[in-house]
């Protein structure tokens, strides 16, 4: 062992940069055919001090690279890519989407009269499951002891009778779109009980409704069916709430997001492996590429196609050729919205009520 | 004070359960829609207010 | 009542505390975490949701000498400048995307009554502002 170099001879490690394998770990959730590996992110800053790479976090270096690429929005959906955040507050913002940006939704239901087959206290749930559209913004929390007033409550009458006119069947279903919204408040004799609204002013005076009434954001969803001779006749009261309490107020039909594919190819590819290899593909992501003189080529030219499936890892030798990841730090977000707000509204919402939650923490630590 | 006896019977309204057209009916009155002809009627629902959560 | 208790304070060493959050869940939790581990002056920090049923969160953390409290405020502070330019971006993209959108609309528009070739000609252009 007398030729056994010293460890003070041997070169020293390259500083300020991660050797290769590293990098990948950290910027990468390999995609293997058995399991995904290295989902964590590493989070420690001190986790690449052995190689002079500082892990921790500056706001300048995140201004530097955090990007957002709007991929398109309309009134009730929207898909963007996160490019240069970690999944800790990108999962925040799903987070908060979904349980924590408040809407308005009915939550008490005063039925006069329902002799329909559907039970009362089920018509009441799905009354509570329409989506209203009203911006919660305009509204305030109402508290358990407290009033109906224009500022917490939203009214709608239901008033809806069968009848049958010669071979016709009239109001057979009942839609959303006959929900009739009371900007006055209840119309129903004030019961010291059950309180009913008590309102200021009419809702419909207020700049902010004036120009667009409130209603149900779907004209046609089926809220009960009746026979001739049935009726419904019922007021509800919707208040502002958020999705944690009950679904019904959450904004979103879902927020969701994903890491984007990377579909690398280790080993040239050419004529048999790459058709198979294309034929594999349920989310036909591979192209046939022309390297001329007759032969044919592979490229992946369409990786946000792909789903991850894992087809293409699949079988003998193929986890080889092809290394499928998924980077961890590039976030394709897609938000649906209900309706009540538009989704790049519901989303900066959400940002909103992080901060105030930060806020909240400093306030009571001081 | 007045205990003159129990009160006169009122007139109830059924609902024919057939065509659903309203029925006012006297003790004796034969149990008939006299619109359709329908022998079955059935009983109003009261209209007292009753509350229910949405949930 | 939402409140915010520092246990371990009272101590000689201030630079190790556990932090009660209450009506906190994993939303606040794991993303202070991730910005607090990210703050080299954090020897360690992590949190624990004692019960699924108790709207609260444990946070401990442990400082290379500053006061635990301090380096909290500052990582909810960090936290806020990052939300606060996530927001900037965003809402910058939305109207970068609008205003394109509503440009491509009008050159559809344009093209409409001035033919065919004005319309590929001005598509292209606003396709290739799209990418830069």
């Amino acid at each position: 062992m007398k030729d056994r170099p010293s460890v003070m001879d041997l070169p020293d490690l390259p500083k300020g940069e991660l050797p290769a394998h590293l990098e990948l770990q950290r910027t990468r959730v390999v995609c293997a055919a058995d399991a995904p590996s290295y989902t964590e992110s590493v989070q420690y800053s001190g986790a690449y001090m052995a190689f002079g790479v500082d892990n921790s976090l500056r706001l300048e270096d995140f201004k530097k690279s955090f990007k957002v690429e709007v991929k398109y929005i309309n009134d009730d959906d929207m898909e963007f890519d996160m490019i240069g955040i970690d999944a800790a507050l990108a999962n925040a913002f799903r987070r908060i989407l979904l349980a924590e940006v408040p809407t308005m939704a009915i939550e008490k239901v005063f039925i006069a009269n329902n002799t329909s087959v559907i039970q009362d206290e089920v018509l009441a749930h799905r009354l509570g499951m329409i989506p209203i559209k009203a911006d919660p913004r305009h509204f305030e929390y109402k508290a358990d002891d407290e009033n109906a007033n224009e500022k917490n409550t939203i009214v709608f009458k239901l008033n809806v009778v069968c009848t049958r006119k010669g071979d016709r069947v009239n109001n057979a279903s009942v839609k959303s779109e006959q929900l009739i919204w009371l900007p006055e408040g209840s119309e129903m004799p004030f019961d010291t009980k059950t309180k009913f609204t008590a309102f200021g002013c009419g809702q419909d005076k207020l700049p902010e409704f004036a120009s667009s009434p409130i209603c149900s954001q779907y004209p046609d969803i089926t809220i009960a069916k009746l026979r001739p001779g049935q009726a419904i006749e019922l007021e509800c009261h919707a208040i502002k709430g958020i999705g944690k309490t009950h679904a019904k107020w959450s904004p979103v039909a879902t927020a969701r997001y994903r890491m984007h594919p990377e579909i690398v190819l280790t080993e040239v590819l050419e004529d048999d492996l790459a058709e198979e290899l294309v034929a594999k593909c349920p989310a036909k992501v591979f192209d046939i590429e022309d390297l001329g003189k007759g032969r044919k080529g592979v490229k992946a030219a369409r990786p946000r196609d792909c789903t991850l499936c894992r087809e293409c890892v699949r079988g003998e030798d193929w986890e080889k050729r092809v290394s499928l990841r998924r980077l961890k730090e590039h976030f394709i977000f897609t938000i649906e919205s209900t309706g009540s707000l538009p989704p790049n509204v519901l989303f900066t919402e959400a940002i909103k009520i992080l901060i105030d939650k930060c806020q909240r923490i400093i306030a009571e630590l001081s | 004070m007045d205990h003159g006896g129990p009160a006169p019977p009122e007139p109830v309204t059924y609902l024919c359960g057939d065509c659903g057209a309203d029925n006012t009916l006297k003790p004796g009155d034969v149990i008939q829609c006299r619109e359709c002809g329908y022998r079955i009627l059935y009983k109003k629902r009261t209209r007292r207010i009753v509350q229910f959560e949405a949930r | 009542m939402a409140s915010t208790k520092e246990y371990g304070a009272e101590a000689d060493d201030q630079t190790a505390s556990t932090f009660s959050l209450t009506e906190e869940d994993h939303t606040l939790g794991n993303a202070l975490r991730y910005v607090l581990n990210k703050d080299p002056r954090v020897s360690f920090v992590g949190y624990s949701i004692p019960h699924p049923s108790e709207e609260r969160v444990n946070l401990r953390l442990q400082t290379t000498g500053l006061p635990a409290r301090d380096v909290l405020k500052d990582g909810l502070q960090d936290m806020m400048a990052l939300n606060d330019h996530v927001r900037v971006t965003f809402e910058k993209a939305v109207d970068d995307y609008k205003t394109l959108q509503g440009m491509r609309e009008m050159s559809v528009g344009a093209s409409g009554r001035s033919g065919a070739s004005a319309k590929s000609g001005l598509t292209h252009q606003t396709l290739s502002t799209d990418t830069k």
